[in-house]
């Protein structure tokens, strides 16, 4: 397992080298000169030139690919242009609050999903399946800034139940950890409700499969009650594609992420990602894409690993 | 760290419905009722089974009328060619047939219909008091949980003992079912198994609780000759050791002569023949059991294809000929077959067949 390991990174590493490419020429196709936002209406052709010198602007942009290249692979990510900061040391204060709400909104999102989708496959075609289904649907197909902002108006401004926005109350000086957890909760619904709705479909088909299968039988004619058939002999084996799944989605979920912390202005990895698109902050930009790449590469290969641990019939070499 | 989390999650929730479960429903600790102890009574009695199958809003008849009953101790034979009802019929006994299906008659166990049951009282005797092997054995065993609590399994849902001593006794069944090294397979999963291997811990499984009725359907049909001959030596050696009475269900007459006392011959959903095994084989009075016998191979007994005998097919249950369902295949056919459905003619003692050839002999 641990030769698959390394291989498996071994391979990732062209994966993410294109991912650096292609954002990099992206990123300097993309109207909108940094040098020019930076300057603002202190904008002269001289003060341009210098600071493009001196950013390194401008090279051809092949030149300046590999030498931030050179530079990553000395772990240095280089300075945000706007904020003047190390790039790495403004992820890292970004990191925890996305990685709050990413865990929770996932966690709480594959345990509704885990026991909707369960249940309506159990009860396929009940009145209660097609309710779900229909409900899935409708957030299935939200988008996640159109579902985060209904979610201020009722929630915010028609009833005033939580914050609209940030991290904590900023009238007070030494925020409380309920004041903490009261400002996650419309983000965090709002990344679950999105994600909940596929997930708890694909768990609907792949516990309606396995409810079909022998071994079911079995369990029934051993007299285990219906609730251990689904819950204990259906739900390991149905989860097992769930776990890929997981894997696959991260990218998605991430991506959705940076939308509603957008929204609800919640400084993350998202919002310094849309905060640095606007600027042109090109070093943060690289740094967030490589880093959620990295992400990917990992959250698939854990996927894959904790398959194997699931399933006792995959083995890896 | 991000995705860590995510995998945390993920086997959160599953931990956290095995909670739930353990919390709301312990294994269940109640002690079995009390039978009324009738020493010469029949240990199964079924009479007029009938399973009907909702397709698109109509009922098709699959199983018509079958009556049969099991001695104590007795191993009945119930043969017939594929489809011809002979699954339904097994799991309509014990309920496990899907809800599409409407069953009616009576299956008296012991005395008690168990039609008439509720579902917890039918699920306290599955698995206690009657079990079943089913005629799959690579997909009838959870590929995801080991041989040992697979076994322990119904252990622990009819007795109240530890996991410890289920454990123990568990591998002392599978000692029983001839499993070489009883402990390091405890361990193993069913995809390390082989075919027979896999239809032994089945055994192991549907006898743990010592059951007084084993429901075999079609038990050796998956696996190849050899292994078949094992495996029915080990059922006839496990039966006679535990007292079991077992419905043996197969389409292969050598199994039935090998194993049975008496047998009931079924076609197109309905019990064509019943009688002892000597009488059905030297006197039968069906010809649908005549081309049975005709058809066994009597040189390449070595040949494991499926018995084709008689020419054409059995009845898909949407077409079932009205009167003799036989007929269509039948060289005997007469008039009268085709329009009214010949009744059970008793020809000797204990022998009784469905056919209007027979009714000239009784009169
Ligand atoms: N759930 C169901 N819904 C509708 N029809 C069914 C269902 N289960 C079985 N049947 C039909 O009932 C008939 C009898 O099937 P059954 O499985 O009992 O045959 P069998 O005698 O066990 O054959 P085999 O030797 O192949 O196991 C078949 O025509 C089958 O198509
Ligand atoms: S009743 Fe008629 S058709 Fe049916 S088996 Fe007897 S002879 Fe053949
Ligand atoms: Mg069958």
């Amino acid at each position: 397992m641990i030769g698959y390991t390394i291989r498996r990174i071994l391979q990732a590493i062209p994966t993410l080298l294109g991912v650096t490419v292609i954002s990099f020429f992206l990123m300097h196709i993309v109207p909108g000169n940094p040098v020019r936002i930076l300057l603002g209406n202190r904008y002269t052709p001289e003060r341009a030139a210098l600071l493009s010198k001196q950013l390194g602007l401008n090279k051809p942009v092949w030149v300046q690919y590999f030498v931030w290249l050179g530079n990553i692979l000395h772990g240095n990510f280089g300075y945000s242009y706007v904020y003047n900061k190390p790039v790495v040391s403004l992820i890292l204060q970004a990191l925890p609050h996305t990685l709050i709400i990413v865990v929770v909104a996932v966690m709480l999102a594959h345990i509704f999903a885990v026991f909707l989708g369960s249940v309506q496959a159990y009860f396929e075609n009940s009145p209660f399946d097609q309710i779900v289904t229909v409900i899935n649907y409708f957030f299935y197909a939200m988008p996640a800034f159109w579902l985060g902002i209904l979610l201020i108006i009722f929630f915010a401004i028609d009833i005033p139940l939580f914050p609209s926005g940030g991290i904590t109350n900023p009238t007070v000086t030494h925020p409380s950890f309920g004041d903490f957890a009261i400002h996650l909760v419309l983000p965090v619904v709002t990344l679950m409700l999105i994600s909940v709705a596929g997930w708890a479909r694909f768990m609907r088909s792949s516990m309606r499969e396995a409810l079909l299968q022998d071994y079911v039988r079995t369990a029934r004619m051993k007299g285990a009650r219906e609730f251990r058939i689904i819950f204990v002999h259906a739900l390991r084996n149905s989860i097992l594609p769930l776990i890929t799944l997981l894997g696959l989605s991260l990218p998605g979920l991430l991506a959705g992420a940076l939308f509603v912390e957008e929204i609800f202005n919640y400084p993350g990895m998202g919002l310094l990602y849309w905060n640095a698109l606007n600027d042109r902050d090109f070093p943060i930009l690289l740094a967030v894409t490589v880093f959620l790449g990295i992400v990917t590469v990992i959250g698939n290969l854990l996927a894959d690993l904790i398959y194997s641990l699931v399933d006792p019939r995959i083995q890896y070499r | 760290m991000v995705s860590i989390s995510l995998y945390m999650g993920c086997l959160f929730s599953q931990g956290f419905f095995v909670i739930v479960f353990a919390v709301y429903f312990p294994p269940r600790q109640d002690a079995k009722e009390p039978i009324g102890v009738c020493p010469v009574s029949n240990v199964l009695e079924v009479e007029n089974l009938n399973v009907e199958f909702n397709m698109d809003g109509k009922y098709y008849h699959a199983v018509r009328d079958v009556s049969f009953y099991i001695e104590p101790g007795e191993v009945l034979g119930l043969v017939g060619e594929s489809g011809c009802g002979k699954s339904v019929t097994s799991l309509a006994l014990v309920r496990l047939l899907t809800k599409t299906a409407r069953i009616s008659g009576s299956v008296r166990y012991n005395g008690r219909d168990l039609l008439t049951l509720s579902d917890s009282q039918m699920r306290q005797i599955r698995g206690d008091e009657i079990s079943m092997i089913f005629q799959e054995p690579m997909t009838s065993l959870n590929p995801v949980y080991k041989i040992g609590s697979q076994i322990s399994e119904t252990l622990l849902l009819h007795r109240n003992i530890s996991a410890r001593e289920a454990f123990a006794q568990s591998v002392e069944m599978l000692k029983k079912v001839g499993i070489p090294r009883p402990d390091d397979i405890m361990d193993e999963y069913p995809h390390q198994l082989s075919g027979g291997m896999r239809q032994r811990i089945m055994i192991a499984i549907a006898m743990a609780c010592n059951p007084q009725l084993l429901i075999a359907d079609e038990p050796t049909t998956a696996l190849d000759v050899t292994i078949q001959a094992q495996i029915l030596e080990l059922m006839k050696g496990i039966g006679s050791e535990f007292g079991t009475s077992t419905l043996l269900i197969t389409h292969d007459l050598g199994v039935v002569a090998e194993m049975c006392n008496r047998v009931a011959v079924m076609y197109a959903g309905e019990v064509v023949e019943q009688g002892k095994v000597d009488d059905i084989f030297y006197n039968p009075q069906h010809p649908y059991t005549r081309g049975l016998l005709n058809a066994i191979p009597k040189i390449d007994a070595e040949s494991k294809s499926r018995l084709q005998p008689i020419e054409g097919n059995v009845p898909s249950i949407t077409r079932m000929p009205r009167a003799c369902r036989f007929a269509p295949r039948c060289v005997h056919v007469m008039d009268r077959c085709k329009v009214e459905p010949p009744p059970l003619f008793e020809t000797d003692d204990e022998h009784v067949a469905r056919c209007w050839l027979n009714e000239v002999k009784e009169a």
